[in-house]
This record gives C-alpha cells, sequence and structure tokens, in this order.
C-alpha cells in the first residue's frame, strides 16, 4: 500500500474546473473508458475490451408487451399500439431501440401484432415469443414473423422440477427439435436461456449452445441461432472476480469466446430481485453482449426488468452523443404511461413526477445560482423537464424564489429576486410555523397564493 | 426628511417587532435583534419599499449591521438616483 502513496499538490485556481468534457450538461454525463478489463478465468487472465463499446453496435431490446405485461393487467390493443410507436421514436431511426416481441397466442395479440406493423415503423422489429414446443412454432409461421424467442429454460430447476424432463439430452433434443424447425421454416430463433445465472453451464448450458451453433452452420446469417441470456431471478453480478454461474462477465466469456457465439447474436435479459438490474445490463453490454432487452420503466415479472430508459440514458453516455435518440419522448411515454394507471414511483429516475424535484433550502440556493449544481443534466432540454423545487418548511426563501421564477418562466436577468417574493415566502413559512401544516405546498395552492401576494408581477408575466 | 439611519431603525423596528429606540447601529440584525432566515429577506424587502430601490441580493445579505444597513443603502440611493438625508 506504501507504494502507491504520492503526494498531491494543489493545483490552485481562481476559476472553476466543471470537467466538462465528462460532465457536458447538454448530454449525460459521459462513461471514458481508458482500459480493458480483466477477470481471471479458469486460472488464466483474460482481457475484456471495455473501450471498444463505443464502437461496437450495441442495442436496445425490447419486452414492455411481454415480460412487462406479465406483471400487470393486460394493456389494450390501442394501448401497445401507441406504446410502440413512442419506443419507435424513442430508439430513433438509427434503430437504437432495435427489437421488441410479442405473444402470439391469442386473436388479439396477433391484431395487436398487425396494427403495429401498420405503422410503418422499421424500428423496433417486431418479433415473436414461444415456448419451446413445435405446436407453439405454427403461431410465428402464420404471423409471418422473422424471429422469435423460444423459451429454453437451462437451470435444473426449471428442467427437472418444471418441465419434468426425464433427463438433460432428453431436454437438450427438444429444444433442438424447435430450433431445427424453425430454422427449416426460415425464421430465426432466438433461445431464451432462462434462469441461467442459475444453471449448471459446464453441464447444460454450454454443451446446448455448443449444439446450437453446429445447427447454425451452414444457415444464412440473418437465421442463424440468437442467445439472450435471462437473469430470471436477479441473481447476476457484475463484481469482477465474481464466481460462476452468477458473474456477468464470465458466462459471456464462455458463451462469447468459448462456445463462439458473437456478440451481435447475443442478448442480455435481467431482473432487479437484488437491485442490480441495470447496472447488470449495462455490463453486459461492456463485456461483448450487444443487446440489453429492457421494458419501459422496468415494469416487469416480479421486481421487473431492465428499464429501457435508464439503457438508453447509458447509452448515450457509454457512445458520446445522441444518436438519433428522441429522450423528451421518455417523458410523453412516462406521462401516458401514468395516464393508463401505470403506478411511476414519483422518485423514479428520469420518469418520476420529482426525479429532479429538491425540497432543500440549501439545494433551491444552489439551482437558483447554477442550476447544474444540482441537476443531473440539462433536464429541460433532454426531457422537457427543468428542475423543481417542491415547497416545504425546509425549503426557505430560495425555494420560494425559484419556483415564481419557474413558474412565470424567467431566466436571466429577467429572474426576479428573492426579495420580491418575501410576502409569499412567509406565507409558507407560516404554513407549519403558525398553522401546523404537515404537508407540501401544491404548485395549485402556490397559484393561488402568488396572484394575491404578488399581483404585480402577475399581471405583468401572466397577464391577467 | 428623516436620516437614513433613523429610517432603517424604524423599517427594523416593524419587522422584528422591536423598540425602535432600543436598537444602535452597531448591532447585528441576527445575533443581536433575532432577525431569522426569512426575516432578513424581509428586512431586505422593506428596506427597498421604504427606499424605492433594488438590491442586489448577495450585497444586500452580506451586510450584518444596522449601520452597515445605513451605508449600504445610502450607496445604493445614490446610485439610483434616490435622494436621501445622510
Amino acid at each position: 500500500m506504501d507504494e502507491a502513496r504520492k503526494p498531491h499538490p494543489l493545483v490552485d485556481a481562481t476559476e472553476a474546473n466543471l470537467l466538462e468534457e465528462t460532465f457536458p450538461y447538454d448530454l449525460p454525463p459521459l462513461i471514458h473508458l481508458d482500459a480493458p478489463a480483466v477477470e481471471i478465468i479458469d486460472g488464466r487472465p483474460v482481457e475484456f475490451d471495455l473501450p471498444s463499446v463505443r464502437a461496437r453496435d450495441i442495442c436496445i431490446t425490447d419486452t414492455t408487451f411481454r415480460d412487462g405485461q406479465q406483471a400487470r393487467p393486460p394493456y389494450t390493443i390501442d394501448q401497445m399500439v401507441r406504446i410502440y410507436d413512442l419506443l419507435a421514436r424513442i430508439g430513433g431511426p438509427g434503430g437504437v431501440v432495435r427489437q421488441t416481441e410479442f405473444f402470439l397466442y391469442t386473436k388479439n395479440d396477433r391484431e395487436t401484432l398487425d396494427r403495429c406493423r401498420a405503422l410503418g415503423h422499421r424500428y423496433p422489429e417486431c418479433t415473436g415469443w414461444i415456448r419451446a414446443v413445435k405446436g407453439d412454432f405454427r403461431l410465428v409461421r402464420e404471423a409471418g414473423l422473422r424471429e422469435s424467442g423460444l423459451l429454453t429454460s437451462c437451470s435444473d430447476y426449471h428442467i427437472f422440477h418444471k418441465l419434468k424432463f426425464a433427463s438433460r439430452r432428453a431436454c437438450l433434443e427438444s429444444y433442438c427439435e424447435v430450433v431445427a424447425a424453425a430454422l427449416a421454416a426460415g425464421i430465426r430463433p432466438r433461445c431464451h436461456l432462462e434462469d441461467v445465472t442459475r444453471a449448471d453451464l459446464d453441464g447444460f448450458v454450454l454443451p446446448f449452445v455448443d449444439r446450437l451453433m453446429e445447427m447454425s452452420r451452414g444457415a444464412p446469417e440473418e437465421l442463424t441461432v440468437k442467445i439472450r441470456l435471462c437473469d430470471t431471478m436477479g441473481f447476476g453480478v457484475s463484481y469482477p472476480g465474481a464466481r460462476l454461474p452468477r458473474s456477468i462477465p464470465k458466462l459471456i466469456y464462455k458463451l462469447n469466446r468459448e462456445c463462439g457465439v458473437p456478440g451481435e447474436r447475443l442478448e442480455w435479459h435481467g431482473h432487479n430481485d437484488f437491485h442490480k438490474v441495470h447496472v447488470n445490463g449495462a455490463t453486459a453490454w461492456l463485456y461483448g453482449c450487444n443487446a440489453l432487452n429492457a421494458t419501459l420503466f422496468g415494469f416487469g415479472e416480479r421486481t421487473g426488468n431492465p428499464p429501457l430508459e435508464g439503457a438508453i440514458f447509458e447509452y448515450i453516455a457509454l457512445k458520446g452523443g445522441l444518436c438519433g435518440i428522441d429522450t423528451a419522448a421518455i417523458t410523453e411515454a412516462a406521462d401516458y404511461m401514468r395516464s393508463i394507471g401505470l403506478p411511476i414511483p414519483d422518485n423514479y429516475p428520469f420518469a418520476g413526477r420529482n426525479f429532479n424535484t429538491t425540497s432543500a433550502g440549501i439545494h433551491a440556493g444552489g439551482l437558483r445560482q447554477d442550476e447544474r449544481i444540482y441537476n443531473i443534466f440539462d433536464t429541460a432540454k433532454l426531457l422537457g423537464r427543468p428542475p423543481r423545487v417542491a415547497l416545504t418548511d425546509k425549503t426557505g426563501v430560495d425555494g420560494v424564489a425559484h419556483w415564481v421564477n419557474e413558474f412565470f418562466g424567467l431566466k436571466g436577468d429577467r429572474r426576479i429576486t428573492k426579495f420580491k417574493c418575501h410576502k409569499l415566502a412567509r406565507w409558507v413559512i407560516d404554513q407549519y410555523e403558525v398553522h401546523g401544516r404537515l404537508t407540501s405546498i401544491s404548485d395549485e395552492e402556490l397559484q393561488v397564493q402568488t396572484r394575491e401576494l404578488m399581483p404585480e408581477y402577475w399581471q405583468k408575466f401572466k397577464g391577467q | 426628511m428623516a436620516t437614513v439611519l433613523e429610517r432603517i431603525k424604524a423599517v427594523t423596528a416593524r419587522v422584528l417587532n422591536a423598540d425602535p429606540a432600543e436598537i444602535r447601529p452597531e448591532h447585528y440584525f441576527t445575533v443581536d435583534l433575532g432577525a431569522e432566515s426569512v426575516q432578513s429577506v424581509e428586512l431586505v424587502a422593506s428596506f427597498e419599499e421604504e427606499f424605492g430601490i433594488d438590491m442586489d441580493e448577495e450585497e444586500a445579505l452580506s451586510i450584518e449591521t444596522v449601520g452597515g444597513a445605513a451605508e449600504f443603502i445610502t450607496q445604493v440611493c445614490k446610485r439610483q438616483g434616490v435622494p436621501v438625508e445622510e
């Protein structure tokens, strides 16, 4: 430890160093990767070229209509079509949101698919999702789809206790029969390795993947088998040095380099049972999985899936630019989802009503001096959501002044000083100190009081 | 016309509910006269209304004493063309 020690003389300055190379503000903070990562795998150091993520064709795939819908009452067809349209806008014409998947079991499922395709968006591409049984496979053919996910559960928990196969071999052969049928019908199979982070990799998963690679040899590139690594119970970990089957870097290494599955045919699907879902998904990107499977606002089975909007901002941070993404459509999607009953928590990142709202007076004071002090990036520009102050007994006069200026839409030299807001500030404080109020003050109440206590400003800026 | 200091004492007494006769130029608004955070803002706002001036937030809130306020406000009045009795 002594060898690492070195002196750090002060670098004096009279002007602020705002580290704008990393914190440009008109984009989310950028993630600069300078060096490869090294894992010890089977006793040998293995390098992972993390900086290459900037040039690699990473993308997001969506499962809002499948895993997302398994966690809630069904969407109506109209709702799904609207959400699909929003997904297309969010991902942009470049297809950052590359694919989405649909159930194919009911008449409504089929009508939804048809109406989404009728919108004419190139992205996200529509794919199917079925169980790995031949009977379900005809649904893919009938829907005219070019790719479908097949549920190929791969842990012994599933093989023996859920699916009741007599042996691993019986299971493998059953899965491969459906895969063969897909290839024969010209449909690209996407094998979902359910529960892979709790599976016997050497005993079943890797032999199965080897077999899938063998079946793909000789097939046209667009039909070669894709693999989705499904961290079904959220057991995956990103930590260097973690052991298989939980280690995400090592899992990807095994499939990517030992089995030879190229990154563009690898996809990560996670769950949030241990609060790791977003970072796990980004880790998969970094270590060689090109696709990250996500749902809007993370809604999905139990604790949910990687949040798509989180993946979007991570994508921008890794790529260093917007790449055609429409981030403002995330706000539109959040408003729409709330309007149809999806309970997005108020403090949910990027999309919650209060994700960039402060109640603390000292934070409000900082916001007034320079918005960047307490705002993660230009949320007004990227999400249509300027930082807000929620007025409570802790917010102080700075908070009141910030609210007033935001309400009147005043910027720069036009902003009103806190002295001009003193009557409103007194009213706010008296709510708590004189009247014993315990709740925060709503925008509606503040508007009424502003009109009464600051009539000259109301007249000037609201013209009423 | 009352002097700047007299007018400041009158305003301070009203805002802080104090006896103007007890207020001295050397008194600190917070420590001696008990002004809390919002009251400091109310004081400055009241001074602005009393003298018909606009004050810079940082400069105004950095003034700590009654006498300091008198000097500062006199300068601001001169800059903004407001006649006062010093």
